[in-house]
């Protein structure tokens, strides 16, 4: 039996990169959705226009909501693989096949494309203060589950069906990566890996996060890590 | 009656009228509006019979009867502020699974629409 790979896209106001990010994604052959978080441009023009398979959410529900969306839409649809990918350009298509090998493998259940794995990683990229965010994060994530994770922000995941059907009926709607990630390590049930990715530079736009915001991020993910550690995993 | 009673009394009736106002349009449901009725109420029962509050206050060590009735107004806004973020975040749960469930559908509808 062939195995059914969707590529979840999110994106809010990302007309200037859409159309190159789809574009490569088509030359990978992998089924995509790209969920439009209620742009105010006109990203939804050109999805329309183009005729890409999109969902257009009625509001703009951020980050965590709109992931979502593209999950229980791979599970409705029997996709057995989902891959997030970001709309900016930022990710680069190549290495979707990287992602998916230890799943197809049964090594993982969730697979992180990173950037910070090694010294030799390519993370010369990121500013100052969101690699000390990131590193700060990991500690913190390390600390409390006792697993090292080295890039645990990174929007660039490849889950297995398990991991869907989880995401589908809990997911976080603020900064889901670094908390979803955390609560998977921390259950018994579910393997994660990191495997190492280049990012492109940014083509666009900026990062939802930056600069102070990012402080600001990293605080509240610490708190969220220190409350979640003290209840139930949700996971489990 | 002293003048705080009097105070009290007309603030009561006017939150009264308010909250009933509000009942009678429709503008908040009559489960929300147990929790703002007991204020106006409370409120009356003080104006009316300050005595046992104010054994009670100087029980308690406050200066004057005004400064105790504060203290209970803002512990009760308090209370009330605090249930409004619960139902908030409880409703923002509800939105989005909606908001995600009706979009999935209409982009289903519209692929079904052009298969025909």
């Amino acid at each position: 039996m062939k195995t059914r790979i969707l590529i979840i896209i999110p994106a809010y106001n990302e007309s200037q990169s859409i159309e190159r990010t789809i574009g490569s994604i088509l030359q990978t052959h992998y089924d995509y959705v790209v969920i439009n978080d209620g742009s105010t441009d006109n990203t939804e023009q050109i999805l329309k226009q183009q005729n890409y398979n999109h969902i257009n959410l009625l509001n703009n529900l951020g980050i965590g909501g709109a992931v979502q969306t593209g999950y229980k839409y791979a599970l409705e649809n029997n996709y057995d693989i989902a891959i997030q990918f970001d709309a900016d350009g930022q990710h680069n298509a190549e290495y979707i096949k990287d992602l998916i090998q230890p799943i197809i493998d049964q090594e993982a259940d969730l697979v992180i494309g990173s950037c910070f794995v090694n010294k030799n990683s390519d993370n010369q990229r990121a500013s100052k203060i969101r690699r000390f965010g990131v590193r700060f994060l990991s500690g913190t994530i390390k600390l409390f589950s006792g697993k090292r994770i080295y890039d645990p922000t990174s929007g660039f995941r490849a889950a297995n069906r398990k991991v869907i059907e989880l995401f589908t009926n809990n997911y976080p709607l603020e900064y889901p990566e670094p908390i979803s990630n955390y609560e998977l390590l921390r259950s018994r049930h579910y393997k994660i890996k990191e495997v190492p990715v280049k990012m492109n530079k940014r083509t666009t736009g900026r990062s939802s996060i930056h600069s102070w915001k990012s402080v600001y991020a990293a605080i509240n993910v610490f708190l969220s890590i220190i409350i979640l550690s003290i209840g139930r995993n949700k996971y489990d | 009656m002293t003048n705080i009673q009097i105070e009290m009394s007309i603030a009561a009736v006017l939150l009264l009228i308010l909250i009933i106002a509000s009942l009678k349009k429709n503008h908040i449901s009559t489960k929300s509006s147990i929790a703002w009725l007991l204020l106006p109420i409370v409120f009356l029962l003080i104006a009316i019979f300050p005595e046992p509050l104010t054994v009670l206050s100087n029980w308690l060590g406050f200066e004057t009867l005004s400064n105790f009735i504060f203290l209970i107004a803002i512990a009760l806004l308090i209370i009330l502020c605090f249930f409004l973020t619960v139902v908030i975040s409880h409703q923002q749960t509800q939105i989005t699974k909606l908001i995600q469930e009706v979009s999935i559908l209409k982009h289903k509808e519209h692929k079904n629409d052009k298969q025909k």
